[in-house]
């Protein structure tokens, strides 16, 4: 199923081109879509384990390597089990607050601060790391039910390590005005590509923070002078617009709570002046970083003999990141599964494979694959599909 | 049978191209253009994994071992030789049809949703079980009242519980009702799950007789006997759930859908206050008591605040415009006053001597409790003139 195929010549390293195939319909995968939500409305919400594993299903078959398709083999069980069993270790961790506040805190009870509040803070400052832990440990489960020739992958290393290193450089970054997105890119890119496996064949990771510190700082201070120049706009418009439309704090305040049908299409002109604005301005300029981080973590990417490349555009993520997006919100999660066959036929399309693997020296990995999958992912995280 | 067959070992990654001989009893699988024999599946052995409805391929296993037939018509023709693996040769399902079919089916059931939420929380609200909206009510009066001092001279709440009670039982609400109520302001009521009623003082202080008290304690049971704030929350429930179904969870989504739901809470809540208002009022004239209470201390509320803030938050508000309510609540002086001169006199004084009983002295911030209707809009107390200058 390859559609491009060079021959190599005899002394060099076999490294023919080729592209992943994505032969998915977007009917099809709508038809089974509405069914998903169908079922979601019955079960209120229960379903969807299973309806996540069908979508799966869909499309990891039909998406193709040299030929020959992936499979899905994860259970709606499995990842039931795992929430409920996520949903359990938070009831414990409930009635150990309880005790601490019954017996410990009783006496000292803070004003204003009562066991459900505790309770709420206590999970959003572990809910931070534990989404971390969650994404890790997602990707292990959806790796494990993933095969290629029969031959299942995998992803070792510890979901913990990468929660809490993730949390560290996500706090560090945030502390440094996110100077630390190279390192932070290549930090976290490792365990996610150098962990993975298909059978015992590892993938490598050799990027270096240090490659792309240069276009980071220019894309930095680039965008600190767009926002300036952006809000400037923004706010002469509005000042502008104010002042030529003699709208004053009274007008203001009833345009936004008694709605008209005059409100509402302002409201729409004034939300797309904002998109153009920022369209222009703000996103091309991320969407440029992000597409040469993405070719770049692509490229220092490799398996055994199979080396990777992308080609991916500015404006191809701008499709990714904003456009989708868009596809999403206003079509209020209609739109899911046109996204998930965009992004599909992008990645088809821009993800570069060199060389093939030696097949017969890959065998099924020697670890076991874990039973249940997603519970954190799905508990503090958006897990989508 | 030859052409676009994989066959996987389950060994290794090794991929190659097979011919498959299939027969009642076994498929026999040869490296393609050679006679030998790889390997043979006895039919019992072999696993459909997946469908033609999720999977391209539907692969044929036996263990790790696979089979992937790309070729549709090589599928049927194997199902046809093999009874067992007739599914194998289903063909894909055309998606046009089960996309009417099953999008159709999400919006009637999302329609129904919606119906068994508005109609659901009407009908199930007042079968709760009373002793849990006891409890539910006890809890956030608990909460409310943390901090604050109350009022406890027996007479005055005697004069308020005995009117309340009248009220109710007037509704054929089966259940007692209790009033409590806080030192100091803002000049406000609560009603809470379980006949719980919470008033201020400043409420009572700045009333400019005991009709306009009675007045919005016949509000407040009015929303008491339609068990208004056990539908509010099974309405919040019921819509948060909703979201959660149609986004998948999606934040972002889930933000725009919140404020969406917000929205129809709010709407909601301003129903639930006509409700109120009409029920209270209806009430007061049924025990053929002055019904004009009510629309007096709106009137009130009015001059002392002519920028009616529910006006001025329009869709955002929780309570209908201040106007709208006079004009609905109006009603001519008779009947008997509600409170005899010495229960109005006892009410008034209800928190003036007895600040034994009361709890902790020092105040804490409020709670906000979104899910309570509160009588009037505003937050702040609106400072009505004293009495006497009216």
């Amino acid at each position: 199923m390859t559609d491009v195929s060079v021959p190599a010549s005899a002394s060099a390293p076999d490294l023919t081109p080729s592209r992943p195939v994505y032969d998915g319909k977007l009917g099809e995968l709508y038809a089974i879509y509405f069914r998903h939500l169908a079922l979601m409305v019955l079960t209120v919400g229960w379903s969807r384990f299973w309806g996540r594993t069908r979508l799966r299903r869909y499309l990891w078959s039909h998406f193709a390597v040299l030929g020959d398709r992936f499979e899905y083999r994860g259970r709606g069980l499995e990842l039931m089990t795992g929430f409920v069993l996520v949903l359990l270790m938070l009831g414990v961790w409930g009635g150990l607050l309880w005790v601490f506040w019954e017996y410990v805190l009783h006496e000292r009870s803070i004003p204003g601060l009562g066991l459900i509040d505790l309770f709420t803070y206590s999970l959003f400052f572990l809910g931070i790391p534990l989404a971390f832990v969650g994404h890790y440990a997602g990707l292990r489960y959806k790796m494990t039910r993933t095969r290629w020739r029969g031959i299942r992958c995998d992803l070792g290393g510890s979901a913990w390590g990468y929660g809490f290193k993730a949390t560290f450089l996500h706090l560090a970054n945030g502390l440094c005005g996110q100077l630390l997105t190279p390192l932070m890119s290549v930090l976290l890119a490792q365990p996610r590509i150098g962990n993975a496996s298909l059978g015992t064949q590892r993938f490598e990771f050799a990027g270096r923070a240090g490659d792309i510190y240069g276009r980071f700082v220019g894309y930095y201070f680039l965008n600190i002078l767009a926002w300036i120049i952006a809000i400037s706009i923004g706010v002469g418009a509005v000042v502008w617009g104010g002042k030529t439309l003699d709208i004053g704090e009274k007008e203001l305040a009833d345009f936004f709570t008694h709605i008209t049908p005059r409100s509402i299409l302002l409201l729409i002109g004034f939300a797309f002046a904002l998109y153009i604005l920022f369209g222009v301005m703000i996103l091309p300029l991320r969407c440029w970083w992000q597409a040469y981080l993405w070719r770049y973590l692509v490229s220092r990417a490799r398996a055994g003999q199979v080396l990777f490349a992308s080609a991916l555009s500015t404006r191809q993520m701008w499709g990714f990141l904003v456009l989708n997006y868009m596809i999403v919100m206003l079509t209020l999660g209609l739109g899911w599964p046109w996204v998930a066959h965009r992004t599909a036929r992008l990645i088809a399309g821009q993800l570069w494979l060199y060389g093939a693997p030696d097949g017969g020296s890959i065998r099924q990995p020697p670890s076991r694959p874990p039973r249940f999958g997603e519970g954190l992912l799905d508990m503090f995280d958006v897990s989508g599909i | 049978m030859a052409g676009q067959i994989r066959y996987y070992d389950g060994v290794t990654a090794a991929a190659l191209d097979v011919t498959v001989r299939p027969s009642s009893l076994e498929l026999v699988i040869s490296r393609a253009g050679s006679p030998d024999v790889m390997a043979r599946w006895p039919i019992g052995e072999i696993a459909i994994l997946g469908d033609s409805e999720h999977e391209a391929v539907p692969p044929l296993a036996r263990g790790d071992e696979r089979l992937m037939v790309e070729d549709a018509e090589l599928r049927r023709q194997i199902a046809l030789a093999v009874p067992q693996l007739a599914k194998f040769g289903a063909p894909k399902p055309s998606p046009a049809g089960r996309v009417a079919v099953f999008g159709t089916s999400f919006a009637a059931l999302l329609a129904l949703f919606w119906v068994g939420i508005d109609f659901g929380s009407e009908l199930a609200a007042p079968l709760v079980p009373y002793r849990l909206q006891a409890r539910l009510g006890d809890s956030v009066m608990t909460e409310l009242v943390a901090g604050h001092p109350l009022c406890t001279n027996k007479s005055g709440l005697a004069a308020i519980n005995g009117l309340a009670n009248r009220l109710a039982r007037a509704a054929d609400y089966d259940h007692p009702v209790k009033v409590t109520i806080i030192r100091g302001g803002p000049v406000n009521a609560f009603t809470l799950p379980g006949g719980q009623l919470l008033f201020y003082s400043d409420l009572i202080d700045k009333a400019r007789d005991g009709n306009e008290v009675a007045g919005v304690l016949a509000h407040e049971i009015g929303h008491a006997v339609h068990y208004h704030s056990m539908k509010g929350l099974a309405r919040q429930y019921g819509l948060d759930q909703l979201l959660r179904l149609i986004t998948g969870g999606y934040s972002d989504l889930g933000t725009v859908g919140a404020g969406g739901g917000l929205l129809l809470a709010l709407s909601n809540g301003r129903n639930f206050e006509r409700d109120a208002d009409a029920t209270g009022v209806s009430l007061l004239e049924k025990l053929g008591l002055r019904a004009d209470g009510m629309a007096d201390f709106f009137a009130d509320l009015q001059k002392a605040q002519p920028r009616d803030a529910a006006s001025q938050l329009g869709i955002w508000s929780t309570h209908p415009p201040t106007a709208e309510r006079i004009a609905a609540t109006k009603r001519p002086p008779t009947g008997k006053p509600a409170f005899s001169d010495e229960e109005w006199a006892a009410l008034k004084a209800v928190c003036a001597p007895a600040r034994e009983n009361s709890p902790v002295p020092e105040r804490v911030p409020q709670k906000p409790l979104a899910t309570v209707p509160t009588l009037p809009q505003a937050k702040e107390p609106p400072g009505l003139p004293p009495p006497g200058k009216r």
